[in-house]
């Protein structure tokens, strides 16, 4: 039904992921890593999925700060709850599209990526990571829209 | 003479509340940043899931992200627009707030 070779659209509404066992292992990475890096000050994506919401204060109000904990929370575990699934219904495709983009900026920003200069002298497994969650996410957003 | 300076003292406090009312009001934006690695048809989705914009605005803020390193997207009640941040946060994109000056 749709035009991708990873996630396809079906007739009856649901996405079907069509990853190899590799490519399962890793997504499912992936989405560990998030959850372990939003618990861990010290972990190397922190910084990055704690940006702050308005720069001008020295701490963002601690109750937005929890509530996109929360959302971040619940999107990463139904992503990997559901990472062994072949179908996937829309709520799921989402949480692994914003999961999915999290940990892509996540990895950027750990390989020090800051401009498009940066990716080009980006290393051979730093590009690999990056180029596989563009294409996965590409074509979730396409399946999506 | 006494009837006077309780009149330039009400005209005074007026005009501190008038001031500090329009400070308030002065809203707040959302600013969603460049980065190097997110595709641009994953920002145009998470524009239209999250604002509701169709399809040819959520394209015009996103080039404006990509070719002018950011774009004001959004304008209103700070609340409002800490709740946007938040959701594009937790979608994975580059969002800050700013009152407009």
């Amino acid at each position: 039904m749709g035009r991708g070779t990873v996630f396809i659209r079906r007739r009856d509404g649901r996405i079907e992921v069509r990853l190899n066992d590799g490519g399962r292992e890793f997504v499912k990475e992936q989405f560990t890593m998030l959850i372990a890096a939003q618990q861990d000050v010290h972990h190397e994506w922190f910084s990055t999925l704690s940006a702050p919401i308005d720069p001008s204060q020295d701490d963002d109000d601690p109750l937005r700060s929890l509530e996109r904990q929360k959302f971040v929370a619940s999107n990463v575990e139904l992503a990997l709850m559901s990472s062994d699934d072949t179908f996937l219904n829309d709520a799921e495709a989402w949480a692994w599209l914003s999961s999915l983009q999290r940990a892509l900026r996540a990895n950027a920003s750990s390989f020090g990526l800051a401009d498009a200069d940066d990716v080009e002298q980006a290393s051979e497994p730093q590009l690999n990571i990056v180029h596989s969650l563009q294409q996965l996410l590409f074509e979730l957003a396409d399946v999506l829209s | 003479m006494a009837s006077v300076k309780p009149q330039r003292s009400t005209s005074t406090g007026q005009d501190v509340e008038t001031n500090e009312s329009v400070s308030t009001k002065r809203p707040w934006s959302v600013i969603v940043w460049d980065d190097p690695v997110t595709p641009m048809t994953v920002v145009v989705v998470i524009f239209r899931k999250i604002f509701g914009f169709p399809n040819a605005k959520a394209t015009q803020l996103m080039m404006q992200v990509h070719n002018e390193g950011r774009s004001r997207v959004w304008s209103g009640e700070r609340e409002r627009a800490e709740g946007y941040c938040v959701r594009l946060h937790t979608h994975g994109l580059a969002a800050t707030i700013e009152q407009d000056s």
